[in-house]
Formats: structure tokens, sequence, C-alpha cells
């Protein structure tokens, strides 16, 4: 009798410590493109959010539960990504919905999150549809500055260049380049009167043969030229276009708003990079000059969880993504999605580029984009950006 | 209204994209002319061949001439990869209906698309141009880049080569005659396993050196074997499925159809290419220089 109520204590006391651990975890649902071409972008996002997830768990957790990341490949779909965010929200019971990388996956994703009244933050997702008034709802939060914000900061750098006067366009024909392009025309003629857009080309997204674009471009002979042609395609591109003379006939006046000024691009093109040119990243990684502390401890501890020699300039989205939702979560004192969606509005969080803050009215951030010029480093085998300037949203929101 | 240098240069441009095509389409029309596969893992192929010179080129990195030694090597990769599944997998279904085909050959787009990633990972990957071909020069006003130049030089000469081999020797009879009957000329004493195995391994040869002779110009990324294969279709719809020199053609107006096609509608790159296709398939469904299937 004794033995048996021992035994039946052990086991009672053993399913305690499980059941509890399993209830106790907050769960996220992260949808990210881990094949096909984007998935160059959300495997770093991804490991982002999972170093962030683990320096948390390490740190006792939120409101003293430990968080659970669920990463599941959206293929870069829409159709995928809701699928999948149907899944996690019926057949795991995630508490939260973080990530999707494109502008066709988030609005999608959003549509879910608001159908079930659950918090769903966006990290990379540019459009302005996202949160634009007719899609607003009380779960949908975006980190990334939009395509307005790109596009206007780019027409910023531009028109600093004094003596241009015929400015072209190239970006990639889908709505992410087709926003952007249109905000920086309306930005650029309003700033500088004087200036003529005299070509506008568009390619397709995985375009494998950018001469015939390249050749077209330079027979307008613009001084300089808008760029939102990023990724792989940026590598494609620009190793076409070197030899074909474009950099040189430009004299290097360009500006892409898509992100070419991280490592990413930088390794990939070597020496092939067009050194001179301007660009944007969400995150340099290479800061030759005045980093700030927290941002080398960041990338320090990034290079040392993903193994690699160079940090990606996306981590940062994937990271922060995580710490956005748990000082909700903290400031909410509950995971209860409708209580967490009130704390978000006007929240401030610190990440390892400095303090953003959720608009109350926009579901934003405030995040704005660093822009440098790419020049070669004697310290590294590839392009780096030369000072890198925080272009903060302010002067360029509605 | 538009300059005569300009006009050349995008008729250049035009034909490099073209002789690229040409390159990976060549090995596609084959097998399909010959044996009646439509092998969609071409496109794989193509990657795992520049994924492969990628990693050629970082061992060799140093020595001299190393971007032509990787190109080698991961052509014959490919073509020992080829040689491998034409033999253990492809030989089995060659008398089914083309669905088995199909399904054979994209279930092998999916294994060879994750292998690849989980061997070199999602970055992009890219690779210099070598030494003596990195610089360019001007003919009639346009620049040429010399790379370029090589890449038509390269396609033009696989069309002579293919051409004399088909036409010419009495290996190119052989399989101009499994393309006509295969039964019958198994029946007359040829083997016609071993000349299936060399045709795709040729196939494969050509896939994997077109995939190496594109990194110097483009990046290496997850999802190119997919991009890849469409063109390659296209290209072989056009100038007739299975006809040699149908594909080159193919190729040649597809190149240049795109070229001019941004003039006239510069919003719409896409749509003249495949509008032509469209065109194409309505008044002659078997392709330029196809003949129509009994």
């Amino acid at each position: 009798m004794k033995m048996q109520r021992l035994l039946l204590g052990i086991f009672a006391a053993s399913l305690v410590p499980a059941a509890a651990a399993a209830a106790d975890t907050i769960k996220i649902g992260y949808p990210m493109p881990l094949s096909g071409p984007a998935s160059v972008y959300g495997v770093p996002v991804v490991k982002g959010a999972e170093m962030a997830v683990s320096e948390i768990n390490a740190s006792g957790g939120v409101l003293g539960r430990k968080l659970e990341l669920l990463t599941r490949d959206s293929k870069a779909s829409a159709d995928e990504a809701v699928r999948l965010a149907r899944e996690l929200i019926i057949k795991d019971n995630v508490d939260f919905l973080v990530g999707t990388l494109t502008s066709a996956e988030a609005p999608a994703v959003s549509t879910i999150a608001k159908e079930n009244k659950i918090v769903f933050i966006a990290p990379t997702s540019k459009t302005v549809q996202l949160t634009s008034p007719a899609n607003l709802h009380p779960y949908i939060f975006r980190l990334a500055s939009n395509t307005d914000i790109d596009g206007r900061t780019g027409a910023a750098i531009i028109a600093g260049w004094k003596d241009v006067k015929r400015v072209a366009t190239i970006a990639p024909d889908y709505a992410y380049g087709r926003d952007a392009v249109t905000a920086f025309v309306d930005y650029i003629k309003k700033a500088r009167p004087d200036i003529e857009i005299v070509d506008q080309q568009w390619p397709k997204l995985g375009q494998s043969d950018f001469t015939p674009f390249i050749n077209a471009q330079m027979a307008k002979k613009p001084d300089a030229v808008f760029c939102d042609v990023y990724g792989g395609d940026f590598v494609t591109f620009a190793k076409q276009a070197g030899p074909l003379g474009y950099f040189k006939a430009i004299n290097n006046r360009m500006a892409d708003s898509g992100e070419v000024g991280a490592t990413d691009e930088a390794l990939a093109l070597g020496n092939d990079y067009p050194y001179g040119i301007w660009s944007d990243a969400y995150d340099p990684v290479i800061w030759p000059e005045n980093e700030p502390a927290a941002h080398k401890a960041f990338i320090e501890r990034l290079k040392a969880y993903t193994k690699e020699k160079y940090a990606s300039g996306w981590a940062i989205m994937g990271y922060a993504s995580i710490f956005a939702l748990t000082e909700g979560i903290k400031k909410a004192g509950s995971t209860n999605s409708d209580k967490v969606a009130k704390a978000l509005l006007g929240l401030s969080f610190d990440t390892p580029i400095g303090k953003l803050t959720f608009n109350e009215k926009t579901h934003e951030t405030d995040m704005g984009e660093f822009w440098g010029q790419m020049v070669k480093d004697d310290r590294y085998p590839f392009a780096v950006m030369k000072n890198p300037k925080y272009l903060s949203q302010g002067p360029y929101t509605n | 209204m538009f300059e005569v240098s300009f006009l050349f240069g995008q008729f250049l441009g035009g034909l490099t994209t073209a002789m690229f095509l040409f390159l990976i389409a060549s090995g596609l029309s084959l097998v399909f002319g010959v044996m009646r596969v439509l092998n969609f893992a071409h496109g794989s192929f193509f990657m795992i061949g520049a994924y492969l010179a990628w990693q050629a080129v970082q061992w060799l990195a140093p020595a001299l001439h190393s971007f032509w030694l990787a190109a080698l090597a991961a052509a014959l990769g490919v073509a020992l990869l080829g040689g491998l599944i034409e033999r253990l997998l492809l030989r089995h279904i060659y008398g089914r209906e083309e669905l088995y085909q199909l399904l054979l050959t994209y279930a092998l787009v999916l294994i060879l698309g994750d292998a690849a990633k989980i061997i070199w990972g999602t970055q992009q990957l890219s690779v210099s141009r070598p030494p003596m071909l990195a610089g360019g020069f001007q003919v009639l006003g346009a620049t040429l880049p010399t790379y370029n130049l090589f890449i038509m030089l390269t396609g033009v000469a696989i069309a002579v080569a293919g051409w004399f081999v088909l036409t010419r020797s009495p290996a190119g009879r052989m399989v101009r005659a499994a393309a006509l009957d295969r039964e019958m000329l198994g029946a007359l004493g040829a083997n016609v396993g071993a000349l299936y195995t060399g045709m795709f391994v040729a196939s494969s040869f050509l896939a994997g050196l077109s995939g190496a002779l594109v990194t110097p110009i483009q990046s290496i990324v997850p999802g190119m074997d997919v991009e890849v294969i469409v063109e390659a279709f296209i290209v072989v719809v056009i100038g007739g499925l299975g006809s040699f020199w149908g594909t080159f053609w193919g190729s040649v107006i597809y190149g240049q159809v795109l070229s001019f096609g941004i003039l006239i509608l510069p919003g719409f790159s896409l749509f003249s290419v495949f509008a032509l296709m469209a065109v194409i398939l309505i008044v002659r469904p078997w392709g330029l220089f196809g003949r129509p299937l009994r």
C-alpha cells in the first residue's frame, strides 16, 4: 500500500513538470521562406529570431514562461503562408504569429490574423498596402519602413547631387518595385523640379539577363539612377552592367534602396561590386567607424550563434521582431492577443540599432534606413558602407 | 529616333541572351528529340553545374586558369550525375506513359533543389570573370564585354559541333535512327541502351557546362533551376520540340524579341516573349522548325 502510494506519487510528480512546461511555453508561429530564391533572406531572418528566443529563454523567459518558436517554410507564396498560418493557429495553438518575408505573403497572412484575432508582426514586408487604412486592423504590426520611405530616402540622396538633371529608374516589376519607384518619382519632382525622369526599366523579379535593360537605359544618357533591384538580382545586374560601362557612364551616381548595402550582396560580389554607389541597409553589419557598442556586441553574438565569418544584414529584423513581441507581452502582463495588441500601440523597445516605437495610428515602427556610399576598404575583401547614416522616417512620412 | 550604335548594342545584348539560352536548351532539345523524354530536371543539372563550378573555384582559387578547370570539372561532374540518373532511374520508364516521365523528372527537381540547399546553403554566391576575359571592346560604338563574345562563340561552336555529329558521323546516324524507330534499331543489333545513356550524359554535360559558364555574369541562388527551365522550354517550343537547329533559331528569336520588345513596350518586358510563343503555338503548334507529330 505504502509502496503503491509512493509509486503513484512519483508518477504524479513526474507528470507535473512535463505538463507545466507544455502549457507554459508561449508559442510563436513563424512562417518564412526557407526554400527558393527568397530563402537567401528568410534563413538569416529566422536565425536572428532563433537567437532572440534563446537569449530571452536563457534569462528566464517572459512572464516566467519560455518562448517556443514554430518555424515553417512559406516558400514565399501567399497561398502557402496562409495555409501555414491557419495550421499554426488551429493545430499548433500558437499564441502569436510573427514572420513572412515578402509583400505577397504578409497582407495575406494579415487577413488570417484579423479573422482569428491574433497578433501578427511582419518584420520585413514593405508594401504600403499592408497597413493602408483599408487593410489596417487591431492585430497587424510592421517593423520595416515601407516602400514610401524607401523611395523618398533614395530621392533625398539623389536630390543632394546638385549637378544631376537626368534621372532614370530601374526596379523589379511587382508591387515592391512599382510602389518604391512611384514614391521616388513623386518626392524628387517636388524636391528638385529641375530634374527630368528620362527612362524607366522594369525587369522581372529573378531576371537572368539584364543586358537589354542596361543598354536601353544607357541610350537615354541619365546622369544618375534610382535602383530598387535587390538580392541575387542585384548581383546579376551589377555583374552584367559593369563590363558594359554602365556605372562609369553615370559616374557611379546610383542610389539603390533595395538593401544592397549589407554584407549579403557585398560578399557575393566581391570586387565586382560597383564601388562608389550609394545604398541602404537594415543593418550595415560592418561599421568601420563609430560603431555603437550595442551593435558591435550583437554582431559578435550573431556570428558566434550562426558560426558564420560575416553576419547577414537581415538577421536584425528577425531578432527585433521577437523583442517587439515580448516587450508587448511584458507591458500587457498577459499573452491575450487583445491585450498585447493594445500594449503594442505606442510601445518603445530597444534593438541593437537603437530604440523603435510603434506608431499608434499606422501600427508601423519609426524605423528608418541606413544609407551610405559603398567603398573599398582594405580590411575586408568586399565593399563596405562608409559612415552609415541613419535617415529617420521623420521628414519622409506623410 | 535611336542611334545606330545603340540599336547595334541592343542586338548584341539579344545575341548574348540567345546564345546562353541555346547552351542550356540544346541539351533539353537533344534528349527530347531522340529519347522523347521531357527532362524537367535539366534546369536542376544547370544549377548543380553552377554550384559545382563555384565550389571548384574555391578549391583552386589562386591557380592560373582556375575558372576553366572549374568549368570543365563542373560539366564532367554533372555528366556523371546524369549518367547515374539515366542508368538507375530513367531507364525504367522509357516504355511508360509520358506522365511517369514528368513525375520522375519533377521529383528530381525537388530532390536536387533540396540537396543543393543542404550542401551550399541559401546565400547567393558568385564567381569572378576569368581575368583574360574581364574587359570589353567597342564595336560600331557599342560596348561588347569580352566574356559575352566568348559566350556567343561558344554557342555557335556547340551548334556547329552538334550539327556535325548528328548529320556527318556514324554515331549521329545511330542517334537519328533511334529517334525514328528505336525498336527497329535494336532489332538490327545496335546497343540502344548505351546510345541512350550516351545521349543523356551529353545533354547533362551541356547543362553542367552552361551552369558553370553562367556564374561570372549571374548570381547563384536557390531557385535558378526553375527560372531557367521555363525560359529553355519557351525556346524549345518556339523552335520546335526536338529540332536542334530549331532550338538555335528559337534562342536567337527569343533574345532579339526580348531585346527590342522592351523598347516598344518598356513596361511589359515579359509580354513580348510570351506573346510570341502564343502566336507560334496557334499558327504552327509544332514550332518553327519542328515536324507535326504523327
